[in-house]
């Protein structure tokens, strides 16, 4: 009995949590969590992410705001430059509101790059 | 006849209003008037003992207040600019000049938080786990849009609140207890939707909320 109530309530709670209807989150905040718990899993964290954008991207569905953003930045502390500047530029894409981050962020990326070409 | 049913009407329309207004809720003019499509959630202040509290609490705030309808920044990537510009405590973070923070990210509006208490207390029998929240809202112009406090606290004792999610809720606050470190999340969660979502201080829904609301 008791074990049903509590997955009963861990439902309702994850419902609360991830599903009020606009986004699909996959769990994009537990995903942050655990990143911050455990610096550790941080490359397993960030390939589940990458993974639930991706199918919602193939499935034609609306990304939830900042979820390519925190992936770019991800992509960007290990080191994937070409990964963070395309997962900025489609958050630009889907969210006019982040143009001027997304902007620094691309702008910063690009000339950095450049820096590193000529040197 | 057709007249006392219009003046019936209007005295019905009058205390029905009359209702309305008696319920006590937080002023919203100033948030409606400034309509913020964008908020910036930059990391919280911490007054509690628990290093790690601003970070797993940074986690939590942006379901909701997306899920309410607006453009959230993304959150993790807000924290490292602002480290990048060597920003890394909420007390300083939150010292900077709002209108600076907003025009620095292009956004509407910023949340700030400050942890008053994240906590857990061990007795012999139980253990009382507390989170006591302080919530701002500040318009790109510096104009304070909206505020809230949440206090919730977790006791095995005092499980049934009156309602029934919450109730819910605390039976997954429960489960989580069962653990040898508390997990403080399921309280945060449920500060967060109270201030925003559920409770008198709940905020104006956002630009990309359902039409329906």
């Amino acid at each position: 009995m008791k074990p049903t109530l509590i997955l009963v309530a861990l439902l309702a709670l994850s419902g609360c949590a991830t599903n009020h209807g606009l986004y699909e989150w996959g769990g994009y905040d537990a995903l942050l969590y655990q990143s911050y718990k455990e610096p550790a899993g941080v490359p397993k964290n960030m390939q589940a992410l990458a993974a639930h954008i991706g199918a919602l991207e193939k499935g034609g569905k609306r990304v939830a705001p900042g979820l390519h953003a925190d992936l770019g930045t991800m992509l960007l502390q290990a080191g994937d430059k070409d990964g963070a500047l395309s997962n900025f530029r489609r958050e630009r894409e889907l969210w006019p509101e982040s143009a001027v981050l997304m902007d620094a962020m691309i702008k910063n990326l690009e000339t950095t790059s450049k820096a590193e070409v000529r040197s | 006849m057709k007249r006392l049913i219009t003046l019936a009407a209007v005295a019905l329309t009058a205390f029905l209003t009359g209702c309305a207004t008696n319920v006590v809720k937080t002023d919203l003019s100033k948030f409606e008037a400034a309509k913020p499509r964008s908020i910036l959630i930059v990391p919280a202040a911490n007054k509690s003992l628990d290093v790690d509290a601003p970070n797993y609490l940074l986690t939590t705030l942006t379901v909701p207040l997306a899920e309410k309808g607006f453009y959230v920044f993304p959150v993790h990537t807000a924290k490292t600019v602002l480290e990048q510009e060597g920003l890394y405590e909420g007390d300083q973070i939150h010292k900077q000049p709002p209108e600076h923070l907003a025009k620095l990210f292009g956004a509407d509006a910023v949340l700030y938080v400050t942890i008053n208490q994240w906590d857990a207390k061990y007795v012999v029998l139980s253990t009382t786990v507390t989170v006591d929240f302080d919530y701002r809202l500040v318009g790109k112009d510096g104009t304070e849009l909206w505020k809230a406090n949440k206090r919730m606290v977790y006791s095995p004792q005092q499980q049934n609140t009156g309602h029934p999610l919450a109730n819910l809720i605390a039976a997954a606050v429960t489960a989580a207890m069962e653990r040898a470190k508390p997990n403080y999340m399921p309280l945060a969660q449920m500060a967060n939707n109270d201030v925003f979502v559920w409770g008198a201080t709940a905020i104006p829904n956002g630009p990309y909320a359902a039409k329906a609301n």
